[in-house]
């Protein structure tokens, strides 16, 4: 075969092809000059035979470049290419023979010359005919390629090529070799014939169709194989025999043979087909209804494929879906061929049917199959009612209608409730993910106040030379409830805060920004510590929810005096280590948390005291959550455990004090923060040993 | 982990005592407030809580009794708990609870109390 490099290798065989079939008019217009004229010409037959060969391989090369390059699997298109070159060779050839005919009797008929001229047209349309649909057919037979198949096509297109050498062996003549060749091609073409696995795609219309066209194929090869025929018998006013070559006898058996068993099976696959059309549109449905369903999309669209699904394969003649109501109390019926008014009437007559009523309120709803009905409806005489289960419940059924009785086979049965099954995983999964979203959504909602409430506790604490101060919170959920401050009143005076919401999470956050917001605008006002309990309280009883309230400490430093002013509203003691013996000591101050009592009897439940402090001293600010913490034998951390840490600690400052008790704490409970399911924190003030 | 609640009932005229063993936390204070909320919608006059066996309480459980004290002062409904542990009362003195609730020893004290 000739391997051309060339990008245009579909119009250069072609140009050679032309030139090829020119040189073979010429050479044989030569030959004849000389055979009529008595002078020989010297030009060997052999030469005719080789530009035959060369001009069926530019042909070939031609068709295979443009049809391989055009059609891919479009059956009835390639018949329609076959026939359509059959018709127009042998559309073609009848004008020429109506040519002849209307030129009868007078000298040009008898014109040598203008004779072989259109044995030559002849030629090269039965070639052209031929090569084009042997590739063609080689397209239908190699549709579904096994190896073995591919293989065999190869053998036959070696024997073809070896069929072109041919003759030059038996010289041109019909003798038994030239049978035997012929046998031995025509049967592999037989073989490959076999090979009609394209026909049962075709739909109902198209094998009509491909009918006609192939009808089409076998005449025009009769045709022109009986032309042939013809100008064989007439051989002798031609120099050469083109026409009884082994290869084109060969292609004729092929082609007619395929054309043959293609027009018979589609023939016969025509009652048929039907049920393959089926099959393939239930396989097309099944991989709409499997195909996820996008979470911006709705689910309705899969039931909308369920529904026609199962008609269609049921061919039924009316349908609805009934959704049972979910969450946000929508039922959703959607209705087919049929209107409200009969679905009605046939609701009520399935719920009067024992059966449907046993299947409706079947224990293990996972199980369920579907079920059909006799119905003693004026108009639908059956009914197969399918349910859609997820999870274990029953979401909705699909109700199918028909007007015969008895309408519903087992394998409709079987294919329905694949659909049904798939359907339901669609909508479980569309559900799943809109679920999975959503609660992205809140983490990501999470986050963010997460990220506020951090920005309201302090960044920067107040203080002056004469103390040192750090602070520590941790909440055990997103966001908690604990909070502290400070707020530097004078240039000596400083207020330090703790405060501690009960309950943890949301609600413990939203308080506490409340808590922050009254907090800061009090200390604003210079009250004594009492004062802003009492105060406090009062705004805070107005807005915290009745279950909820909120435990303080307020501490208001006087640097200048070395005294600090207490009050405590129900939060846990504050530990203060006297720097001069070392030791350790819980501050007893009487106190009511915030928001208990709502009306002016709080007052008697706060007091306020004032203690001198040394340089050196510690004071030990936390939450209860410190002290609740508990280990893996469900002990608390306690008070104790924190008093002797500060004792053991003193010469460390705030920092590393708070460091040391927050991983003993880490240690204590048995490993971080996550072992602990209340918010802690915790503030350490040391005052200056060295501040004058 | 799991907490253990057990909250129970008992009725001992003019008394309801409810008893409860375990632990009180956020998870499960719920329980206790509806046990309250019950009884109290019953009409009884005097709720006794028997806390011997309660082994924690936390700010979530001292809300649901703290909610009940305006409540149960209008309508004049008695609440008493006893038989405290002293770390368990040691919460409820903390937060001033014991100020406004009458906590007890013993049940003896709780019914000689009123």
């Amino acid at each position: 075969m000739i391997k051309l490099p060339s990008i245009h290798i579909g119009k250069l065989s072609f140009l050679l092809a032309i030139l090829v079939w020119l040189a073979l008019l010429f050479v044989d217009m030569v030959r004849l000059f000389g055979l009529i004229n008595d002078l020989n010409s010297g030009i060997v037959p052999e030469f005719t035979w080789i530009l035959e060969i060369l001009f069926f391989l530019t042909v070939y090369g031609f068709y295979n470049y443009s049809i391989n390059k055009s059609t891919r699997n479009d059956f009835l298109n390639v018949i329609w290419r076959a026939s359509s070159t059959g018709i127009s060779a042998s559309v073609l050839f009848l004008l020429v023979q109506l040519f002849k005919y209307v030129l009868e009797g007078s000298k040009l008929a008898q014109d040598p010359f203008l004779l072989n001229f259109f044995y030559h047209v002849h030629f090269a349309l039965v070639t052209i005919f031929l090569i084009s649909s042997a590739i063609l057919w080689k397209n239908l037979i190699l549709y579904q390629k096994t190896k073995r198949v591919v293989k065999q096509w190869q053998t036959f297109e070696i024997a073809l090529l070896l069929g072109m050498f041919f003759i030059f062996f038996n010289q041109n003549t019909l003798d038994y070799s030239f049978l035997f060749g012929l046998v031995i091609l025509g049967g592999l073409g037989i073989m490959l014939a076999g090979n009609l696995k394209w026909i049962p795609y075709l739909t109902f219309k198209e094998k009509w169709k491909s009918l006609l066209f192939l009808f089409l194929i076998i005449l025009s090869t009769a045709y022109l194989f009986l032309q042939n025929s013809v100008f064989s018998n007439t051989q002798q006013i031609y120099p050469i025999n083109l026409l009884d070559n082994l290869f084109l006898i060969s292609l004729f058996v092929f082609i007619f043979v395929y054309a043959l068993f293609s027009f018979l099976v589609t023939l016969f696959n025509l009652p048929t087909s039907s049920v393959f059309e089926q099959k393939l549109t239930e396989a097309i449905n099944f991989q709409r209804l499997s195909q996820s369903i996008q979470p911006d999309e709705n689910e309705e669209q899969v039931l909308d494929i369920l529904i026609d699904s199962c008609m269609s394969a049921a061919y039924a003649d009316a349908a609805w879906l009934e959704m049972n109501k979910n969450e946000s109390g929508n039922e959703y019926v959607q209705e087919r061929w049929i209107d409200a008014e009969t679905r009605e009437e046939l609701s009520h007559l399935i719920e009067q049917s024992k059966s449907a009523t046993d299947w409706a309120t079947d224990q293990k709803p996972e199980n369920l199959s579907p079920l059909s009905l006799r119905l003693f409806h004026e108009k639908y005489e059956s009914v197969m009612l399918i349910p859609l289960v997820i999870n274990k419940s029953v979401i909705g059924r699909l109700i199918l209608c028909k007007e015969v009785r008895d309408g519903f086979n087992k394998e409709m049965v079987n294919i329905i409730s694949t659909f049904a099954r798939q359907a339901s995983i669609a909508v479980e999964n569309h559900r799943l993910l809109n679920q999975a979203i959503q609660n992205e959504r809140y983490q990501e909602e999470l986050k963010i106040a997460q990220r506020v409430q951090k920005s309201l506790l302090p960044v920067k604490l107040d203080h002056n030379d004469a103390f040192e101060i750090c602070a520590y919170s941790n909440a055990a959920d997103e966001v908690g409830g604990d909070y502290y401050d400070t707020f530097q009143l004078d240039t000596d005076r400083f207020v330090v805060i703790i405060g501690d919401v009960s309950g943890k999470g949301t609600s413990a956050a939203f308080h506490m920004s409340q808590m922050k917001g009254i907090f800061q605008s009090l200390i604003q006002l210079n009250l004594d510590a009492e004062q802003f309990m009492i105060r406090a309280n009062a705004a805070l009883g107005k807005c915290l929810e009745r279950n909820h309230f909120i435990t303080a400490s307020i501490f208001i430093i006087d640097t200048a005096k070395k005294t600090f002013q207490h009050a405590r509203a129900g939060h846990v003691p504050t530990l203060m280590l006297d720097h001069r013996n070392g030791k350790a000591d819980y501050l007893g101050v009487d106190g009511l948390g915030l928001g208990i009592l709502r009306n002016m009897q709080y007052e008697k439940h706060v007091e306020q005291k004032v203690f001198d402090y040394q340089p050196g001293d510690i004071l030990v600010l936390f939450t209860d959550g410190i002290v609740e913490a508990k280990n893996q034998k469900s002990q608390q951390f306690g008070f104790e455990r924190i008093r002797s840490l500060v004792e053991v600690h003193q010469q460390l400052n705030p920092r590393e004090i708070q460091t040391k008790l927050i991983d003993s704490l880490h240690d204590y409970v048995g490993g971080g923060d996550g072992l602990i399911d209340d918010d802690y924190s915790l503030v350490v003030v040391k005052f200056n040993e060295n501040y004058a | 982990m799991k907490i253990m609640l057990d909250i129970s009932i008992q009725e001992e005229h003019p008394h309801h005592i409810i008893k409860i063993q375990g632990e009180i936390d956020a998870s499960n204070s719920v329980q206790l407030d509806e046990k309250i909320r019950e009884l109290a919608e019953q009409g009884s006059r005097s709720i006794l809580v028997d806390g011997a066996q309660l082994e924690y309480i936390s700010s979530a459980g001292l809300g649901v009794f703290m909610s009940y004290l305006e409540e149960f002062q209008e309508k004049e409904i008695q609440l008493k708990i006893y038989g405290l542990t002293p770390k368990v009362f040691e919460v409820f003195r903390i937060l001033g609870l014991d100020q406004l609730i009458s906590i007890l020893p013993t049940k003896e004290a709780a019914l000689q109390d009123s």
